[in-house]
């Protein structure tokens, strides 16, 4: 129980800062420091895994759904395509997760259903930020309507082009990288002369390298060497999103549980932060981004360096060419 | 953050003053026979218009303001990077003054002493993986880590530690790394050394110096770069060749099927992965294994050193394991 003082000054403070030439003031801040950061390098790809939503809950005695309800709201003002980020990943539901307690899950689900038509609706969030919504994961563990919603959400984004949200539903990483294989699998014994084929820029690799060194090939079928990194990377479900520059879980948990592993295990920065996702927001990403910022100039500077003494090149202006 | 406070003067004092100008020009050329008070209700309200129709024809507003807000982002990375000195500083004030607390003086009594109260909770990892640098110190150093690592495995009580190092290059050196492990723990055990075996992953079965049935106090394993993606590659290749030739479908190719390949090709996942780097960043880390491996680093720290491996133990003991739920 809080004391009654404790409890008064935070009022105070909440009052003060609710009050209009303050809310003012942190708005201009906000856009200041937004607009300044797009001046440097930002990731392009960012995850997030939104851990605490439970916890949260727990400690200020309120429902588990409810502090699921303001783990969402914790990601609309999270979101950060104004300081130049292109993709968004966020960890919503784990496979895992279908081993909760069934009426969690079913809450879930239908804050879900909610938030997506919520999100997607026009002139909403997405639509404000030019956001396309994708669903990754194994989506046929999901109920009907689920499956409805998600479908009518992704429709209603599909023209937006300046960025990208990924959600990942039903999600584990291992799952992913074993449907990727899968498909590769699957796809490599199906004959090249068949037009059809999962992956159109896969099916003409394949073909053009069976076609030049077809020694090990079995004719007409996918060239096994031609399998690389790139071809199973291609079959993920972050296929043509930027390479993930930085992974975000809150709650102070250092594991990744399953998120992003194919993406995240080279030379993804990885930051593990205290507090619990509810309380997460733009003040908290800010020295997480700026510190990554600090980073990627320092080792541009170290790359660039090498340039300039190889090609004799002046000052870093090529940033943004390579991230 | 604290920088922001101060209000962008350059930029605020050049839009009121450098763009009324040419409007208003325009303005006064085009409506010449509107009377004063008309001009000066027009004038006074183009000051206030909003200013975002207009900076497209303003190039150099659009100039200075990129200009300013550049400055501001040197000046938060100045400050930043004053905090990060800082900090550095103070971690590492913090981290010497640990390790000179705890320090193991080669005696495994004493680093059994340091984990005790874990392995009474039944706490102990066992399987600890670390990531260690190849460029920071060159082969020597990288053995000489290897060889105090497992001499700290072996004290405590843990029986697999494998060892990740990008490029790989210990896997050529095994038998002069197992001498180097073996006479660091003559110098810590005496006569009754723990009996060790050290391999890499695409040896194991094939190659073992003591024989498949000997038991061992403490295993290392040397992996690389190439156990994660590459193994992981290689293994798509076979599935598409054994589909080929019809021995499987595709729909075999399982979770639990992909797992059990992994792990009897490289190695099984780690129950603790410890960093000795500052920041988090996997290197190319086998990333199937990582699943739910608790992954340890100490802020602002570089090197190996016996107080960050400690404070990964304990770390390690006090988190719960959710799976989920």
């Amino acid at each position: 129980m809080p004391s009654p003082t404790l409890h008064g000054s935070s009022r105070t403070r909440k009052w003060v800062l609710s009050s209009p030439p303050v809310e003012w003031a942190t708005m201009k801040l906000r856009e200041l420091l937004i607009n300044a950061l797009r001046q440097g390098p930002v990731p392009q790809h960012v995850a997030f895994v939104m851990d605490g939503n439970r916890r949260f809950a727990r400690s200020n005695h309120i429902e588990t759904v409810e502090g699921h309800n303001m783990g969402f709201e914790a990601l609309a003002k999270a979101l950060c395509y104004k300081a130049g980020v292109r993709v968004v990943t966020i960890y919503a539901f784990s496979i895992e997760n279908f081993k909760r307690p069934l009426h969690e899950v079913n809450a879930l689900m239908e804050i879900a259903k909610i938030k997506l038509s919520q999100l997607c609706q026009h002139g909403e969030l997405m639509d404000r930020y030019g956001a396309s919504l994708r669903i990754l994961g194994h989506r046929s563990l999901l109920r009907q309507d689920v499956l409805e919603a998600i479908e009518q959400a992704t429709e209603m984004t599909k023209h937006n082009d300046r960025a990208i949200l990924n959600v990942c539903f039903p999600y584990t990483s291992r799952d992913e990288m074993t449907t990727a294989i899968r498909d590769i699998v699957s796809s490599s014994t199906i004959p090249h002369t068949s037009p059809p084929s999962p992956s159109p820029s896969d099916s003409s690799t394949s073909t053009s390298t069976s076609a030049s060194s077809g020694r090990t090939a079995t004719p007409g079928l996918m060239d096994i060497e031609s399998i690389t990194e790139k071809t199973i990377t291609r079959h993920m479900f972050t296929s043509g999103c930027p390479p993930l520059d930085l992974l975000v879980r809150t709650s102070g948990v250092e594991r990744l549980s399953d998120f992003m592993m194919w993406q995240c295990h080279q030379d993804t920065d990885i930051v593990f932060s205290d507090c619990l996702w509810p309380q997460f927001d733009i003040w908290k990403f800010m020295p997480i981004l700026i510190n990554w910022g600090v980073k990627r100039r320092k080792l541009e500077k170290e790359r660039g360096d090498v340039e300039v003494r190889g090609v004799g090149m002046g000052m870093g202006v090529g940033r943004g060419g390579g991230y | 953050m604290a920088n922001a406070s101060p209000p962008p003067p350059p930029y605020s004092s050049s839009s009121s003053s450098a763009y009324p100008p040419r409007p208003l020009k325009s303005a006064l050329r085009s409506r010449q026979q509107k009377p004063p008070e008309v001009l000066e209700r027009e004038r006074a309200l183009l000051a206030r218009l909003p200013a975002a129709d207009l900076s497209r024809e303003k190039p150099i507003r659009n100039f200075l303001a990129t200009r300013f807000y550049k400055f501001v982002l040197l000046t938060i990375h100045l400050l930043f990077g004053i905090y990060l000195k800082l900090r550095w500083a103070y971690h590492n004030i913090l981290n010497r003054g640990l390790s000179i607390l705890y320090y193991h003086h080669r005696t495994p009594q004493l680093i059994r002493k340091d984990v005790k109260e874990l392995e009474e909770r039944g706490k102990l990892p066992e399987h600890v993986s670390v990531i260690l640098e190849y460029e920071r110190g060159g082969l020597d150093t990288l053995i000489d880590e290897v060889s105090e690592i497992s001499c700290w495995c072996a004290s405590a009580g843990i029986k697999t530690l494998s060892v990740y190092e990008q490029t790989g290059i210990l896997k050529s050196y095994i038998s002069t790394s197992h001498r180097s492990i073996s006479q660091r723990l003559h110098s810590y055990f005496g006569r009754s050394r723990p009996r060790l075996r050290v391999h890499a992953p695409p040896l194991s079965s094939l190659h073992e110096p003591g024989g498949e049935g000997r038991e061992v106090d403490l295993e290392v394993i040397f992996i690389s770069e190439e156990d994660g993606r590459e193994s992981l590659v290689d293994l798509t290749k076979t599935l598409c060749d054994m589909a080929q030739r019809g021995k499987i479908a595709s729909e075999d190719v399982s979770v639990e099927l992909i797992d059990a390949e992994v792990t009897e090709n490289t190695i099984s996942e780690p129950d603790l992965l410890i960093l000795f780097s500052p920041s988090v960043v996997l290197r190319g880390y086998p990333p199937w294994q990582i699943r739910l491996t608790e992954i340890f680093h100490v802020q602002d720290n570089s090197g190996v050193g016996y107080q960050v491996f400690l404070r990964a133990l304990h770390r390690f003991a006090k988190t719960e394991m959710r799976f989920g739920r």
